[in-house]
């Protein structure tokens, strides 16, 4: 007993930063996930699935419509939920999307709003989250530069 | 008690503490999931690629133009002193310096919006200040500044001014991307030589 209460104030100091570390964890507003995720899962494009993967899935699945038009014709309206990007996380959206039973598909026609949900669900722990490229691949260069071959530098510039 | 004990709870303590925390702060976001979230629903984060010319033709020494495509793709063809940061390579400690900086803009580009939106949100989330994605990418540069033509009859000063600003931005793109590897790697070279000069680094 006496060697606790010369021990208290160490103690005490613990359990205070104890409290401060599971206040800490415990919001979920934080991200916890290395980054080193999301950039490894977009390699290969692993991350994002065509329509005809997407009719391929076998598993159960659920396009979330993040964006601002409507869904592509051949998705089934039944495997399908909107959410707009701004409230993905409120609290209600939040509790929807950690029940998903299966694949999350996440869904808009403009591709930057998905590619930025799907690195803010990524690193919030969802693991079955996917984008889908409705329109072919998004990141494919449609222009061939044509180079000037009469173009030389000025000497000083090099 | 001797005092070697009370510090030698205390540590241990203080170690069980630390086990619990995250191994690596650095490499995970910084930024709260909802503060995230509404600076990603932001027009804001947006340059339109005739912003982008201007700060080509102005020199914009405020302005960090960041290319995430391969080194292949930026080697083929890339803006006007941007600079190659591979979105692969993102991770990599040796770009935060140039990434996490107060008064310079990092624009971020790839062929489309996919990659830089990717990058845009990581840089974003770890705490970095000041990014921004160049809206369309480098497909929307080709169709605006190299490809645009004017067919009015008549044409206003503003639409002169930014039909001038094109032109000075399509010229200085095929400049630098008709110059031959080897050269464009003397320019390449040249340059970040500059650049150490001004940072004061050595060669």
């Amino acid at each position: 007993m006496q060697q606790f209460k010369n021990l208290k104030f160490v103690i005490l100091i613990i359990v205070v930063l104890l409290i401060l570390v599971i206040v800490r964890n415990s919001d979920q507003n934080l991200f916890k996930k290395d980054i080193k995720s999301a950039i490894e899962a977009t390699q290969n494009n692993s991350n994002t699935l065509s329509l005809n993967q997407l009719r391929q899935l076998k598993g159960p699945w659920m396009v979330v419509n993040i964006g601002n038009s409507d869904l592509p014709d051949s998705v089934q309206v039944e495997h399908s939920m909107k959410i707009p990007f701004e409230n993905l996380l409120d609290q209600t959206n939040r509790k929807i999307l950690e029940e998903v039973n299966g694949d999350l598909i996440l869904y808009s026609a403009d591709v930057a709003t998905a590619s930025k949900a799907w690195v803010i669900l990524n690193q919030m722990g969802f693991k079955n989250a996917f984008i889908l490229n409705a329109g072919g691949n998004p990141e494919e260069l449609k222009y061939k530069f044509q180079p000037d071959t009469t173009a030389r530098l000025e000497q000083d510039s090099i | 008690m001797d005092a070697r004990i009370r510090y030698s709870v205390l540590l241990v303590g203080v170690g069980i503490i630390l086990a619990f925390l995250p191994f690596d702060a650095a490499q995970t976001f910084q930024l709260k999931s909802d503060e995230l979230l509404t600076r990603s629903a932001s027009e804001e984060m947006y340059f339109s690629v005739d912003q982008v010319a201007r700060a080509v033709n102005s020199e914009d020494s405020t302005v960090q133009i960041i290319d995430v495509r391969s080194v292949a793709q930026f080697r083929e063809c890339n803006i006007p002193s941007s600079i190659n940061i591979p979105f692969d390579d993102l991770q990599n400690p040796l770009w935060e310096a140039t990434l996490n900086q107060k008064k310079v803009k990092n624009i971020f580009y790839g062929n489309g919006d996919q990659t830089a939106s990717y990058a845009w949100t990581i840089v974003t989330g770890l705490g970095y200040p000041n990014n921004f994605v160049m809206k369309g990418g480098l497909n929307e540069w080709f169709s605006t500044v190299m490809l645009s033509q004017y067919s009015g009859e008549k044409i206003t000063p503003a639409e002169n001014a930014r039909f001038e600003n094109r032109l000075n931005a399509r010229k200085a793109f095929t400049e630098i991307n008709s110059l031959p590897d080897s050269l464009k790697t003397r320019f390449f070279n040249a340059k970040r030589l500059n650049q150490s000069k001004l940072d004061g680094g050595c060669n």
